[in-house]
């Protein structure tokens, strides 16, 4: 038996494939390895949803034939990943972080899943998450069937979410990668809090199917890896038409570094008070450093306002009026009562009284927004803002609540961008860039959509020039 | 009776501006009603919000039927 470093755990993609290709080790090996490590770490993190063991270490069986007559089917054959437990997986629980559907068991893979295993992905287990993906709105971390999720860097503070599972594993190397989803944050968030990159891709670019919707004009479906390199790869495998979403843009996308444009032809925008006021005080060093690197590789900045719209007003209507229109037999039935979230449960309960005037306003408006965004994106090529201003809370701390006493400034900078880029469903990349107070922070890149292929160009020359995803949290 | 405002009173009053102008959270609600009444009261204001929002009448939802 072939002794698996543990290294490994902290590997790219790329390594762990040609590792496997070397045959340092089976994929038979490398899958009991990941389930061991993700069974004995993912509960002290709150992390894991289920393991798969038994049925990631039948499909290495196969992957391990399939090297062994180089029947080679690209750089994620073999690659231990792990999912969101929104995610269905067909004869498997998907508890959707929520007491109500503890025993959900749907008969049918969701396409994402579906296409890394073709491509020989070994998907060890079902990642814990925010229950029903923290909608409309949450207040405390506790919001799950599996407990806060509790992170890596600093067990005393939230891992962020909706997608905490997929966030933590990751950054404690419990899977190479995870996929996890996003309405208005829940990649971003535990990517920035657990010092991960996470990648939001265009709505439409990735099929929801067999995903648990919580708003159908707002949910993706995206990778949080250790890497840029790694999220285009994974992108590129799981992006594509699917007649089984109708919300798809019917589009591919290739991950193609080779191509990229030059940075000197790409334009920055940038509100500066976001780096100066909106971050909190222990952030800004590294944020600012973070920024003054964008700027040094040779991109162009321009400073640049955001389009001026109620975006939280809008974004809260959109996601409680299809988030309570879509679980309406839970409400219905009282069993909403059983979450664990007293907001959550106020906030599904008063989503169905939401007049359809309001609701139509919203999207109305949202014709609007991408309109400005269109017109913003004729002149800036990439908005960057930080991920989010401080580092992780503490688990105690209510999320509805200012984390600080600091009044916020007159100048909204991009504070409102999460909100706005997903009504208007543009891609966003959060690379880890630093530490406050010895957690990770992060900064975003934000383009027009489909425009992924760019995020990734600035993303990758930020990582070859940094090494803050390469920081690994204290895992024993 | 006239009072002199010392450069001391206008400093105090220039720091506190910034809270003044800042509204403080509401408090978290005590129970599930008062946690009904809050969100219910953040959705009505959301929709306040919205209504102030012109749009050109052709303006049409960001989302289409297809036959």
């Amino acid at each position: 038996m072939a002794h698996i470093d543990d290294s490994i755990f902290f590997a790219t993609i790329t390594e762990v494939n040609a590792k496997l290709k070397a045959k340092e080790f089976s994929a038979v090996e490398l899958a009991r390895a990941f389930s061991d490590r993700l069974e004995r770490l993912g509960p002290r993190y709150n992390a894991l949803a289920l393991s798969l063991r038994e049925a990631v270490i039948r499909k290495a069986k196969d992957v391990d034939g399939e090297i062994k007559r180089e029947r080679f089917r690209g750089p994620l054959q073999g690659v231990p990943f792990a999912v969101k437990d929104l995610l269905s997986v067909e004869g498997h629980p998907t508890t959707w972080g929520a007491k109500p559907y503890a025993g959900q068991v749907i008969d049918e893979t969701a396409t994402v899943v579906t296409k890394l295993n073709k491509l020989g992905g070994l998907l060890t287990g079902k990642l814990a998450m925010v229950e029903l993906a923290g909608g409309p709105s949450y207040r405390y971390a506790a919001a799950s069937l599996q407990g806060p999720g509790l992170n890596p860097w600093d067990r005393t503070r939230w891992s962020g979410g909706s997608s905490s599972g997929s966030g933590i594993a990751v950054a404690a190397g419990l899977a190479t990668y995870a996929l996890g989803s996003e309405t208005s944050g829940s990649i971003l968030t535990p990517s920035a809090f657990c010092g991960v990159t996470g990648l939001r891709p265009t709505y439409g670019l990735v099929s929801r199917h067999g995903a648990m919707a919580l708003s159908w004009t707002m949910d993706k479906i995206g990778p949080l890896c250790r890497s840029v390199e790694d999220c285009g790869l994974v992108l590129q495998a799981i992006a594509g038409a699917d007649s089984n979403d109708p919300a798809s843009a019917n589009k591919s996308f290739y991950y193609t570094p080779q191509f990229a444009r030059p940075m000197k032809d790409i334009v920055i925008g940038f509100a500066p008070v976001d780096f100066s006021d909106w971050a909190e005080p222990a952030a800004r060093p590294d944020l600012q450093k973070a920024f003054d690197l964008i700027k040094q590789l040779g991109v162009q900045v321009k400073e640049t306002k955001l389009p001026d719209f109620p975006y939280g007003a809008m974004a809260q209507t959109i996601i409680a009026a299809e988030g309570a229109s879509i679980f309406e037999p839970l409400i219905q039935s009282g069993r909403v009562d059983e979450l664990a979230d007293q907001k959550q449960i106020a906030g599904l309960k008063a989503g169905l009284e939401i007049p359809a005037k309001d609701y139509l306003k919203a999207m109305r408006i949202r014709t609007l927004v991408q309109r400005a965004f269109r017109e913003l994106f004729a002149d800036v090529d990439v908005l960057v803002t930080p991920s989010r201003f401080g580092p992780a809370p503490k688990l105690s701390q209510p999320l509805d609540r200012p984390l600080s006493d600091r009044p916020s400034p007159q100048d909204r900078g991009m504070s409102g961008l999460i909100p706005a880029g997903n009504l208007a469903g543009l891609p966003a990349l959060s690379l880890p860039c630093g530490l406050a107070e010895g957690m990770p922070v992060g900064i975003s890149l934000v383009t027009r959509p489909f425009g992924e292929g760019l995020l990734l160009a600035v993303g990758r020359e930020f990582q070859a020039r940094t090494d803050w995803h390469k920081r690994r949290p204290p895992v024993s | 009776m006239h009072r002199r405002i010392t450069r001391r009173h206008l400093v105090a009053l220039a720091a506190a501006l910034p809270a003044a102008a800042q509204t403080p959270p509401a408090p978290i609600p005590a129970n599930p009603e008062e946690e009904r009444k809050a969100v219910l009261a953040l959705f009505r204001t959301n929709g306040e919000t919205l209504a102030k929002v012109t749009l050109p009448m052709s303006t049409e939802p960001a989302t289409h039927f297809k036959a």
